[in-house]
């Protein structure tokens, strides 16, 4: 987790706020060193996780957490962790099942039409498992890493709005935790009148639906060597007893072991 | 004109909060639930978007008893086969079974979070009829919808805008935690009335063969919501020419925190100012290089013959 991006959202892994549906996207950029921050936050803050990870593997994941200093091995070992690989589960259904199925979560790959339920109720089935002989873990923490692939392999944006509205409604409103969610664009933003089926207005629904925006794009200047991006953080929830700000821009650079997050103009190869 | 609609008690009203991506309207819809609880209205409201803790958040303790919340949050479409209201249960019948549940002398407002939910599972076409049965039907007072009119087409917004007979469309303001509101309340009257204010529009279209005027003006105003969800408007803003294209943040002064010193005090602003440049041509330079200083050498010239002389000298204005 990156200490910087911590102080900027006022959150730290022994005091982690609930409730929240937070936003990660980007606009041809890549956002999802975001998505490593948040797994290590939550699983440093012994929140339940349940990981839904459509596009890459398990040991790509869990590689990087190694740089971070998390084992994601024996989170999931421990059952603090609930890892779904899209990738091989999406095999069982496309090959014919050798042994018994698996958990149906990605069982929208043969129908795309039919929608998202089966893998809202492998979520739902996730975080609200009760442990019996493991540990006290705290709320639960769903991370989609991303939905806008799912528009690739033939959902609806209507479908996955679907999704994500019952998850939060699960995840955020019943049981108080809180959910990440990565959504990718890679066109410019249009004024356009909302009809196209594109990740835009996917990720238009997500924005309205969410209380933290996270957005990443590349610099407007072009690249930069000692500058990889900005973000944009917009709290959509009126938060009590904090100024009310709306929006903040910031400027990232991402490390080998982290991020480091700065005001506009105040890179270190700059001052 | 945004006070007005907030504290307005007139029947068959039909309002609706556009609001975008880059500005939710939902605290807006928080603080018309929060002023007509506070006159002893009843308020019936069907929540798709947002959980009923977050819809009472900021509402104060005893008006929350006429405020009914009905759950269309946790399961709107049946997935969990819990018995709450689903989109598919959208219709006239419902709605007023849902209103009639609550004995109140005075009809209630029905509040709806949002439409745009409803829009995306039912045809605009069923909405808009749905809707305006319910407001002619003399069931509710009045009807209040959230709609985030950049989910949807143009056409389908401007279809069920066209039943509202208020439209408030809420826009990011200049400061944080300020917004615009463009208000478009729409009446119906006997007789032509113009408008005085000098910056709005006023646009009178007249049907001949229904003999009534509608009177349509938009306006524009700053407004902010305090935690309590009390609306405080000011006045209407500058032209769109002189608003600054980023909200207005409190810029840090980049002199403040330097270990040297760049400000100038007023003594050291005057020199800088009497300066003058090396190689800037000033009229005093001209005349000190054009007049000769005296003990220098002069130059005589007697013409040759083979000097051409041009009557028509092109360099004879040059001002040198």
């Amino acid at each position: 987790m990156y200490a910087e991006l911590n102080s900027i959202l006022n959150t730290c892994p022994d005091r982690v706020t609930q409730g929240e549906f937070i936003l990660v996207s980007d606009r041809r950029s890549d956002a999802s060193f975001l998505l490593h921050h948040f797994l290590s936050l939550y699983l440093r803050a012994r929140c339940r996780v349940c990981f839904v990870a459509l596009v890459q593997s398990f040991s790509h994941y869990s590689c990087i957490s190694q740089r971070l200093g998390l084992s994601l091995t024996q989170a999931r070992e421990k059952g603090q962790l609930t890892f779904l690989e899209g990738l091989t589960e999406s095999l069982s259904v496309l090959l014919p099942p050798e042994t018994d199925a698996g958990s149906g979560a990605m069982d929208f790959l043969r129908d795309p039409a039919v929608g998202l339920r089966s893998l809202y109720e492998f979520v739902r089935s996730s975080v609200s498992r009760a442990d019996g002989a493991g540990e006290d873990w705290g709320p639960p923490v769903l991370l989609v890493d991303d939905l806008s692939v799912l528009l690739s392999l033939g959902v609806s944006v209507g479908a996955v709005l679907d999704f994500s509205h019952y998850c939060r409604a699960a995840v955020c409103s019943q049981l108080k935790g809180n959910a990440v969610m990565l959504t990718r664009c890679d066109g410019e933003e249009e004024a356009d009148e909302g009809d196209d089926e594109g990740p835009e207005r996917l990720l238009k629904g997500l924005t309205h639906q969410c209380s933290l925006a996270l957005h990443v794009q590349g610099l407007p200047t072009g690249f930069c060597r000692d500058i990889h991006g900005q973000l944009e953080v917009c709290w959509r929830r009126r938060r009590r007893d904090e100024p009310h700000t709306h929006r903040k821009l910031f400027q990232y650079k991402v490390n080998d072991k982290g991020a480091s997050f700065f005001a506009r103009g105040t890179s270190s190869a700059v001052l | 004109m945004l006070t007005d609609l907030l504290q307005s008690t007139d029947g068959g009203v039909f309002l609706i909060i556009q609001d975008s991506a880059s500005c939710c309207g939902r605290d807006l819809l928080k603080s018309f639930i929060s002023y007509a609880l506070h006159r002893d209205e009843a308020v019936h409201v069907l929540g798709f978007e947002v959980s009923e803790d977050e819809m009472k958040d900021g509402l104060k303790g005893s008006q929350i008893q006429r405020l009914r919340f009905h759950n269309a949050h946790t399961d709107p479409l049946g997935w969990n086969d819990e018995k709450t209201f689903t989109v598919q249960q959208f219709s006239l019948e419902a709605l007023r079974h849902l209103v009639e549940q609550t004995s109140h002398p005075k009809p209630a407002a029905l509040v709806i979070d949002s439409l745009s939910w409803i829009l995306r599972h039912h045809s605009p076409s069923i909405v808009c009829r749905t809707l305006d049965q319910l407001r002619k039907g003399g069931t509710v007072r009045a009807v209040i919808g959230l709609l985030h009119a950049d989910m949807h087409q143009r056409g389908t917004v401007g279809s069920v805008c066209h039943l509202a007979t208020s439209v408030i469309t809420v826009a990011p303001g200049m400061k944080g935690d300020e917004a615009v509101a463009k208000m478009t309340k729409r009446s119906k009257s006997g007789k032509v009335v113009q408008d005085v204010s000098s910056d709005s529009l006023s646009i009178i279209l007249f049907f001949s063969a229904v003999k009534k005027v509608y009177f349509l003006y938009p306006q524009e105003e700053i407004f902010s919501i305090r935690d309590d969800l009390t609306v405080i408007t000011q006045s209407r803003p500058s032209p769109p020419g002189l608003r600054p294209t980023e909200p207005a943040e409190q810029e840090m002064d980049p002199t403040a925190k330097l270990t040297f010193n760049l400000r100038l005090s007023g003594a050291e602003r005057e020199a800088k100012e009497k300066l003058s440049l090396p190689f800037v041509f000033s009229k005093e330079k001209k005349t000190a290089l054009l007049h000769s200083v005296p003990g220098s050498g002069k130059i005589l010239y007697e013409p040759d013959a083979n000097d051409d002389f041009d009557d028509e000298d092109p360099d004879d204005d040059l001002d040198v």
